[in-house]
């Protein structure tokens, strides 16, 4: 079963917009069964409203969807609170941080509550990763280390940059946590391989990240990476099947 | 014609990675590629004292499907003599610079020098461009203002946060082309096209460490007309590189 392991729907404040109807239709085209989907950054601000929305949107798609709370640290209390709720009344399956458009560095101390708490409801967190400065992988590493048992998945392989260098700070994250890597932007798929053959495929996961990436190129492109028939099992769906407890 | 504006070859032993002329050929077979540009991962001079000859010598054997840039470091004195003579000795089509790797300054006067060289010489130059610093399209505007008569290619069309850039930047100069490679938006590529133009955007991999069926796949998803993408995928390149089509 294939499982694009993440994409956001809504209308972002940040110009972008994805629905429902878009991403089942690109599942369709593409043959995938399932998409994990967490919310944009809402016009107004309003990230629980924007989770609530979302659970909806889940709750109608017949399975085809499974959602992520997103939260933002400038919340406080209300945001763990808020991430309570949606993993206990909505079934949300994890946590979306996205550090660049929500302004904040992911090792900043006060991530570290989040981070507990998703430890104490026992859900992964997604985090929008390879922003200069805010969640550069050696960044999320950091925020991984507060609580080891929780898995902490970096989006657009981990690293926003086509010098290469960064990868160097992938290996050095994966090699000291439990972090995995998301496929979606990474134009290196020999590098891609690289991570399953040494840190083992239950490492990688196909996600696309729509609509800032484009869904359809994104899943072609995992398809291509260099790996076993059992590898590429894990990566297209198997290993986001155990993280967000799908099927 | 299918022609790669943007691969890569070198010895193993310096940069650890298998980049082959066979490995770029089995590349470009996958793709349907027929012909690529070949350059390597180091600059010259540098840690690889073969670098020219190693791409001169693959060319050569190639039957004409590589075809070579030569990636030079424009700082030390005699580069310019070492472009010319690698465009009028050895056959390159073309100067590759890599700021992140030289730390030249795309506007600084060596820089400025073997870019107009380039423009002299009939070869265009093709830049390293994404989001480090000195690779920004803004930056190489500034290079492109200066060198009017030099074709410039943003290889990697400014990466995954430049790219609104590089467009803008080539809208405003005619004498800079969008290279495709590593950036990840097929939309982008139809923007591109609509605003600067068919004949301004061509195909490249980065491979083979990138894969050029994947890359090739990227320009599919770009929507074009048949007419646009035989421009891009080959049309434009073959222009380039004084080959037929």
């Amino acid at each position: 079963m294939t499982v694009d392991a993440l994409s956001l729907l809504g209308t972002s404040r940040f110009g972008y917009r994805r629905t429902a109807e878009d991403t089942l239709r690109d599942l369709d085209t593409e043959g995938i069964a399932t998409a994990v989907v967490a919310p944009v950054h809402p016009a107004d601000g309003d990230l629980a409203a924007a989770n609530r929305e979302l659970a909806g949107v889940v709750a109608r798609s017949g399975g085809r969807l499974v959602g992520l709370a997103r939260v933002a640290p400038w919340d406080g209390g209300a945001a763990l609170a808020e991430l309570s709720r949606a993993v206990g009344e909505d079934d949300a399956r994890g946590v979306f941080l996205h550090p660049a458009e929500d302004h904040f560095a992911v090792n900043d101390a006060r991530l570290r509550p989040i981070a507990e708490r998703a430890a104490e409801l026992g859900v992964p967190v997604v985090v929008a990763a390879g922003f200069p400065w805010q969640s550069e992988a050696t960044q999320v590493a950091w925020f991984a280390r507060w609580c080891p048992d929780v898995p902490v998945v970096m989006t657009n392989g981990g690293v926003l940059n086509i010098s290469g260098g960064g990868q160097y700070h992938v290996h050095q994250a994966l090699a000291g946590t439990r972090t995995c890597v998301l496929t979606n932007g990474m134009y290196r798929d020999d590098y891609l391989a690289v991570i399953a053959r040494e840190f083992g495929a239950d490492r990688l996961l196909f996600g696309s990240f729509a609509p800032r990436f484009d869904a359809r190129f994104e899943h072609r492109r995992a398809g291509r990476i260099d790996l076993t028939d059992d590898e590429r099992a894990l990566v297209m769906g198997g290993n986001a099947e155990a993280l967000f407890r799908i099927g | 014609m299918i022609i790669d504006l943007h691969m890569h070859l070198d010895d193993s032993e310096f940069v650890g990675l298998d980049v082959s002329p066979r490995d770029c050929v089995a590349g470009m077979d996958r793709a349907g590629v027929d012909s690529a540009v070949v350059m390597t991962l180091v600059d010259f001079p540098g840690p690889n004292p073969a670098a020219l000859n190693l791409v001169a010598e693959a060319c050569a054997a190639s039957h004409e499907r590589l075809y070579g840039f030569a990636r030079l470091d424009p700082g030390p004195d005699g580069a310019l003599d070492l472009l010319r003579s690698a465009v009028t000795d050895l056959g390159f089509r073309g100067l590759k610079l890599h700021p992140v790797s030289t730390r030249a300054h795309p506007a600084d006067d060596a820089t400025i020098a073997i870019v107009r060289l380039a423009g002299e010489l009939g070869v265009p130059t093709l830049f390293h461009c994404g989001d480090d610093a000195m690779t920004a399209p803004l930056v190489l505007a500034d290079t492109a203002a200066a060198c009017p008569d030099a074709t410039i290619v943003l290889g990697h069309m400014g990466g995954y946060y430049h790219v609104d850039e590089a467009i803008d930047v080539a809208q405003r100069h005619p004498n800079i082309v969008l290279e495709t490679s590593a950036m990840p938006y097929p939309h982008k590529i139809r923007e591109a096209v609509d605003r600067i133009g068919a004949h301004r955007v061509v195909f490249g991999s980065d491979g083979p460490m990138a894969r050029p069926e994947v890359e090739r796949q990227k320009i599919e998803f770009a929507g074009l007309s048949t007419d646009q993408t035989a421009l891009v995928l080959g049309g434009n390149a073959a222009r380039l590189l004084g080959v037929s089509a």
